[in-house]
């Protein structure tokens, strides 16, 4: 027989907020970092795709001024750097220091090199900056491109 | 009877939601205080303006967000240092802010919060008259 609660109660819903609280907590003291995350507060956090024909770099710089970033490929080396000026986007006459509650974002000078695979032409990169992304396709070389194998019947 | 009793078991099986969603990341903060007022700016890389939600219920500021133009179907990963593709943080306010001449502004990744306070909590400057 189906009790009538009345309305519907999930009894698991206090369990589920129970580790996300404990989760929440975890992160705030991490004792235990797994050596292949990043450290936080890493600037810029990068992420790699590939396609067929291309491997696409994405860096998270939000509000960086692109005059001082400087991106540069060599080999299959690809490194950013640069400076970023956070308070730049409080949109202040003069920024000073003791009138922060809080000071979580980046600010300061950067440098980052990732490595890319081997199959990468370093002649044919594009790179763009949008909502604070800055993607970069770099074209595999044609003879590193997978090729599709026709399987004949005989 | 025990027939029944599955079938409402299942039909309540469907009911519960997706309860286990992937936890948004937490965007990092500047909170800077000026004459006028508070100004938040968040990280956000990625939200465009169209998909960024700045609301205030009751005394808590909500931000909110998420990525615009994730990678395709086509693109597989390689290395990702960043996963999710949802911000979220919330602030609880105090009395002294006018919530509703509140201003954001997204630029180039960065989300940028204007609280305006309350008239009579702007500091005044006080004449020191020389005796």
């Amino acid at each position: 027989m189906p009790i009538n609660w009345g309305f519907w109660m999930d009894p698991f819903r206090e369990f589920d907020r129970l580790q996300q609280e404990l989760d929440r907590l975890m992160e705030m003291t991490r004792p235990f970092v797994p050596i292949r995350s990043v450290a936080t507060g890493t600037f810029p956090v990068i992420n790699i795709g590939e396609t067929n024909d291309n491997i696409l770099v994405y860096i998270f710089a939000p509000g960086v001024d692109l005059e001082k970033i400087d991106l540069s490929i060599e080999g299959n080396l690809l490194s950013i750097s640069g400076e970023r000026d956070a308070s730049k986007a409080l949109k202040v006459e003069k920024v000073e220091p003791e009138r922060f509650y809080r000071q979580e974002r980046f600010s300061g000078r950067f440098t980052r090199v990732v490595s890319l695979p081997e199959s990468i032409d370093p002649n044919q990169v594009e790179a763009s900056y949008q909502n604070g992304i800055i993607k970069v396709k770099i074209a595999k070389k044609e003879e590193k491109k997978p090729r599709r194998i026709q399987v004949k019947a005989n | 009877m025990a027939e029944q009793e599955t079938k409402e078991l299942a039909t309540r099986e469907e009911k519960v939601p997706a309860a286990r969603k992937e936890r948004p990341m937490v965007p990092p903060v500047d909170i800077y205080e000026i004459a006028e007022g508070l100004i938040v700016v968040a990280d956000m890389p990625g939200v465009s303006k169209e998909k960024v939600d700045v609301r205030i219920e009751e005394n808590v500021l909500e931000i909110r967000g998420e990525i615009d133009d994730l990678p395709g179907e086509e693109v597989s990963p390689l290395y990702a240092e960043l996963t999710g593709k949802e911000y979220y943080r919330a602030f609880t306010i105090g009395p002294e802010f006018d919530l509703d001449k509140v201003e954001a502004s997204m630029e180039a990744g960065c989300l940028r919060i204007f609280l305006p306070k309350v008239e009579s909590e702007k500091p005044r400057k006080i004449e020191i008259k020389v005796a």
